[in-house]
């Protein structure tokens, strides 16, 4: 026990140091601040004018009104910046630290690989886009006739713990294809096809779509269960699920890296 | 007059066959490119296709929404510009320098390497949507001849526009080093203004007489339309035409203004 204790505290002192070092460096940018800052507005309203367009021709998308829809893109927002400024920056380098054989300088240092491969960047700016998708949910709340009370507040932040854990699963399981398939560099692009179905609430697509995006590709966890908790649509039982398959993916995932680790013949093999 | 013309020829089958060869090369990557262009719009006619499900939207059913986003997955791929990012690249990393070293403006590689592209991408959309319409009648289309003629006209001249916008957008990096950034909101934009949301009948009348003057709906919208059969007034279709050659024209004035201009700025890495 104590241990682990050890272990955890060490792991946030690394990753302190880690980011430290990389907002020492983005600190020399600032002009990409202010450029962040208008891409996540300009994204933002280009989203919620996307919504308008379907609902100047229907009342629901799949049974949700305008702002429930606007309160999941604030989702959709917040979780793509999260993908933006962690995961894209540290798992999306995994193909070229395959291709490289560099991951070699990884493997050799004293902390554990998948950490140090997942959490070694931060590109701060990106951020923006998590506080301003947040913020608009926030703000669609105010819109819609039944406020959440204190339960769906919870239950909002465990599903949206859930579907940060889903997405760096989906991130690390699809980077770790790398090692079989060393060619490819451009993998992550696939994470981009396939969250672009996040937009929507599942219940707005045929059933067919809805049953892959709940059952094998895991988008409806990322951005339809967070919305639908906060919104008040989603029960505790669906919250619960969304804990238990947030661990699933982890367990799977780490047991997927350390397949691909075994497969790794590191740069001169 | 006609040896000029052979070797114009000699050299645009050479560019071609290399830009071909470098495809081949990376077409595990290619394909991945390929799912993430027809991600947006298959999404989106997923949406609309639930929302048309309790009777007609607009004048569109079911199956007007599936032949149109369909068309538009193969219209995007036919008139896909990549080349801002291209050059983007060429001039802040002075990979421009060999390219003015020879003989030939570097356009000429850039309109082989989207003939080459464009030759594999659009054959393979167009033989998956004729599998899938063998199983899904929603997505056939009437056989007529005149009509396909016409669309593969407005679709050659859409894919221009696009690339030039693309190649001036690109060039753009002779000034600012946010050329990508301005080509990503060009994309934005062109969500709702190319048709890509959408059928620009549905947008908000006002939203879609503006897109009408500008040069995005001719990228995409105005092929799509003309090959699913939206599109039948001689009158509409003339005009379109027209608004095609407008913007081609426009962008090639801008094009020969900004590459004139700008090489003049170019002092390559480290000049």
């Amino acid at each position: 026990m104590e241990q682990s204790v050890g272990k955890i505290r060490r792991a946030f002192g690394v990753l302190r140091a880690f980011w430290a070092a990389n907002l020492a460096e983005e600190l020399e940018y600032r002009a990409n601040f202010l450029a962040s800052l208008f891409a996540t507005m300009f994204w933002l309203g280009t989203a919620v004018l996307t919504a308008a367009v379907f609902f100047r021709q229907t009342a629901t998308l799949g049974g949700w009104g305008f702002w429930e829809v606007v309160a999941l893109l604030g989702v959709f927002n917040a979780v793509g910046g999260v993908v933006d400024a962690v995961l894209r920056p540290n798992v999306g380098r995994i193909v070229d630290l395959v291709r490289r054989g560099t991951l070699d300088l990884i493997l050799s240092k004293p902390v554990d690989a998948q950490f140090h491969v997942s959490f070694r960047r931060l590109v701060v700016w990106r951020l923006s886009d998590v506080a301003f998708g947040l913020g608009l949910s926030g703000f669609a709340l105010t819109r819609v006739d039944h406020a959440p009370g204190a339960g769906a507040i919870v239950a909002f932040l465990l599903t949206l713990g859930a579907a940060f854990a889903i997405v760096y699963a989906l991130w690390l399981g699809l980077m770790s294809l790398a090692f079989w398939f060393v060619d490819v560099e451009n993998l992550g692009i696939l994470f981009d096809a396939l969250y672009e179905a996040g937009r929507f609430p599942v219940s707005a697509y045929p059933a067919p779509i809805r049953f892959v995006l709940v059952y094998l590709l895991p988008i409806a966890w990322i951005t339809t269960v967070p919305a639908a908790a906060l919104t008040g649509r989603g029960g505790w039982t669906t919250a619960l699920s969304a804990v238990f398959v947030a661990a699933a993916s982890l367990v799977l995932t780490r047991l997927l890296w350390r397949a691909a680790l075994r497969r790794y013949t590191s740069a001169g093999g | 007059m006609t040896d000029s013309l052979r070797t114009w020829a000699r050299r645009y089958g050479a560019l071609i066959r290399a830009g071909w060869m470098v495809d081949v090369q990376y077409r595990a990557a290619i394909v991945i490119w390929l799912i993430l262009g027809v991600a947006q719009p298959a999404i989106t006619l997923a949406v609309w296709w639930s929302v048309a499900g309790g009777g007609d939207v607009g004048g569109f059913g079911q199956a007007d929404f599936a032949r149109y986003f369909f068309a538009v997955m193969l219209i995007d791929q036919a008139t896909l510009a990549w080349d801002v990012w291209y050059i983007d690249r060429w001039i802040r990393e002075g990979e421009l320098n060999f390219r003015l070293a020879r003989p030939m403006n570097p356009l000429h590689e850039a309109i082989a390497d989207n003939i080459a592209y464009k030759g594999k991408s659009v054959v393979l959309i167009a033989l998956v949507w004729f599998l899938i319409a063998v199983f899904w009648p929603a997505v056939r289309l009437p056989f007529e001849p005149g009509r396909l003629g016409l669309a593969a006209l407005a679709t050659v001249l859409a894919a221009a526009i696009r690339f030039l916008t693309s190649y001036v957008n690109g060039l753009l990096a002779f000034w600012t080093t946010r050329a990508t950034a301005i080509a990503e909101l060009q994309w934005g934009i062109s969500l709702f203004l190319a048709g890509r949301i959408a059928p620009l009948s549905l947008l908000p009348p006002a939203v879609a007489s503006v897109a009408g003057v500008l040069w995005f709906p001719y990228m995409i919208a105005f092929p799509v339309e003309i090959l699913t059969g939206t599109l039948t007034d001689t009158g509409a279709i003339l005009r379109g035409f027209g608004w095609q050659l407008f913007w081609l024209a426009a962008w090639a004035v801008a094009y020969h203004f900004v590459w004139t201009r700008g090489r003049r700025r170019y002092g390559a890495v480290g000049g």
